[in-house]
């Protein structure tokens, strides 16, 4: 990551990104339009009245053409959240948490919290799929009531506060002068 | 239900009959690609910019860049010519 510069004793300690099931869910669209042509010609011989159309026979040159283009633009697509997905990080130094939302291409907004204004850390797991993978939010609260730093989605929420509550008491920490 | 011999993919009649004089189905899907490769490539240059600019550091930067472009290839390939490289065996 070069969006942010690291201060000459601040080390990355954690990269997160949402949880890999989110991101499949996300996929999900994807796989079913490349199935479709696929499965269509399958599922249309079980409708009698228009089971001899023969739109979904691939093996003229015009017809590999639409295929080829159709999966083209579906996989470039899948491509494409992937990229997303990969793009929008958390990463945890040892001084502050950037969070790093990639909107859409050339659409980034990169924040910073630094350690030493963080109040408060709350995760947040509902549902059952949730409770069950371990998916969920963090809040992390600063001193200014508004200032809120939300994390959706991440894998094991309570291990990633446990690890900012660490480095934020590490912060704090009285040096005993 | 009795079986259907099999027949060739034909695309609906009414679909080329409004064509302009001079442009033929031929010359339409020529310029239909055209048209989509431009867009891959182009939406593609802007992903792997992202990629390079941001991710450059990412072990998975290059795979990822690597797999979408051989898949890509052989989408291409298999659109322009029937033969999708390693992906012959997946498609029709």
């Amino acid at each position: 990551m070069k969006e942010f510069e690291l201060e000459p004793s601040e080390h990355v300690v954690i990269e997160a990104r949402k949880h890999w099931l989110l991101f499949l869910g996300e996929l999900l669209p994807y796989a079913i339009l490349a199935v479709i042509p696929f499965a269509l010609p399958k599922l249309i011989t079980l409708v009698p009245s228009i089971a001899s159309t023969t739109f979904f026979e691939y093996h003229t040159p015009l017809s590999r053409a639409m295929l080829g283009v159709y999966l083209l633009i579906t996989w470039t697509s899948a491509w494409g959240t992937f990229t997303h997905y990969f793009l929008d990080a958390w990463v945890l130094t040892n001084q502050r948490i950037v969070n790093i939302k990639q909107r859409k291409f050339f659409s980034r907004e990169v924040s910073g919290l630094f350690l030493s204004r963080v109040q408060d850390v709350t995760t947040e797991v509902n549902g059952v799929l949730s409770s069950l993978l371990g998916i969920g939010d963090i809040k992390v609260q600063t001193a200014a009531e508004d200032v809120e730093f939300v994390m959706r989605g991440i894998p094991h929420p309570e291990v990633m506060r446990d690890v900012i509550l660490k480095y934020v008491s590490v912060k704090t920490e009285p040096t005993g002068v | 239900m009795p079986d259907q011999p099999l027949q060739a993919f034909s695309p609906p009649s009414s679909l080329f009959s409004s064509l302009p004089a001079g442009l033929s189905e031929g010359v339409l899907v020529t310029w239909v690609l055209y048209a989509v490769f431009a867009f891959w490539a182009l939406y593609t240059f802007v992903a792997i910019y992202h990629w390079l600019k941001y991710s450059h550091a990412s072990w998975l930067a290059f795979p990822a860049i690597a797999i979408h472009l051989a898949v890509s290839f052989a989408l291409i390939m298999y659109a322009l010519s029937g033969q999708a490289l390693f992906l012959t065996r997946y498609l029709p």
